[in-house]
């Protein structure tokens, strides 16, 4: 990857990575279910029974999220240089500003009541 | 082991908090040089040469951190469910989350803070520094503030 290239990687996968988490964690989509309990890795997103295990989603969130970050940020830095060039650097902060407060919204309940 | 692995996990924030919290005084508030007093020592530090220790802090801290929430799981959220304490649950959730986005950024972040400095990223520069600097305080006070609830080797 030249040096110019890296800029672009960066910030795609900043962006898409957070994106994707975001949707993850909104949506559900794990890779994978790590069982606290037990201290098992099952695919996907797989719900304990009840009175049984602790599901941890965290991992497989951040597993997809950073699946579809790198995936694109590879595909990014094969983008001609007179496009790359379009990208503004302000999404790598502004993305995840965004999400920041985003994550602040959805989980305002624990806070308001 | 549990107990270790919080204690250097803590170290290793304090070590981060210090080194995020001297570059962004030097990026948001540079003093002049040469800089006589300690305040004004502390905002003239070369920024640029914080961003490698901080990005090898972020991954160490994070790592750790990923490493223990098992226990935090297993051991003081239910804790925190059964006592009410929904705030400071909350505050953990936001925490969780908010080290999630500031791993995506460590990319960038490191990019554009790479030497030579390159003039057209320092808005970018800064305003991710700031980022990086409110996650690491909001997840450090967080993780001290719950670590306290039930106190040490309870």
């Amino acid at each position: 990857m030249t040096r110019r290239a890296l800029p672009v990687f960066a910030t795609v996968f900043t962006v898409v990575f957070t994106v994707t988490y975001l949707v993850a964690v909104w949506k559900n989509y794990a890779l994978f279910t790590y069982d606290a309990a037990t201290g098992r890795f099952a695919a996907g997103v797989q719900r304990p029974g009840e009175g049984e295990g602790v599901a941890m989603y965290w991992y497989g969130w951040m597993a997809t999220a950073g699946l579809a970050g790198l995936a694109s940020a590879v595909a990014a830095s094969f983008v001609p240089e007179r496009l790359a060039r379009k990208l503004w650097s302000g999404w790598s902060w502004l993305v995840p500003l965004c999400v920041v407060l985003v994550f602040s919204y959805l989980l305002r309940n624990y806070f308001l009541r | 082991m549990t107990t270790a692995l919080l204690i250097v996990h803590g170290l290793l924030a304090v070590a981060l908090l210090g080194a995020i919290t001297h570059q962004t005084a030097s990026v948001w508030l540079p003093g002049r040089r040469p800089a006589e007093s300690f305040v004004a020592r502390f905002r003239t530090v070369p920024a640029a040469s914080y961003a490698n220790a901080i990005v090898v802090l972020y991954l160490l801290t994070a790592t750790l951190g990923a490493i223990i929430y098992p226990e935090y799981r297993i051991s003081i959220r239910v804790v925190l469910e059964q006592l009410g304490l929904r705030t400071q649950n909350g505050a953990f959730e936001l925490k969780e989350h908010f080290a999630t986005v500031g791993l995506a950024a460590l990319p960038a972040y490191w990019v554009f803070w790479r030497q030579p400095l390159d003039a057209a990223h320092a808005r970018t520069r800064a305003i991710l520094t700031a980022l990086l600097a409110f996650i690491v305080w909001w997840n450090f006070l967080v993780g001290h503030i719950l670590n306290n609830i039930r106190g040490f080797g309870s």
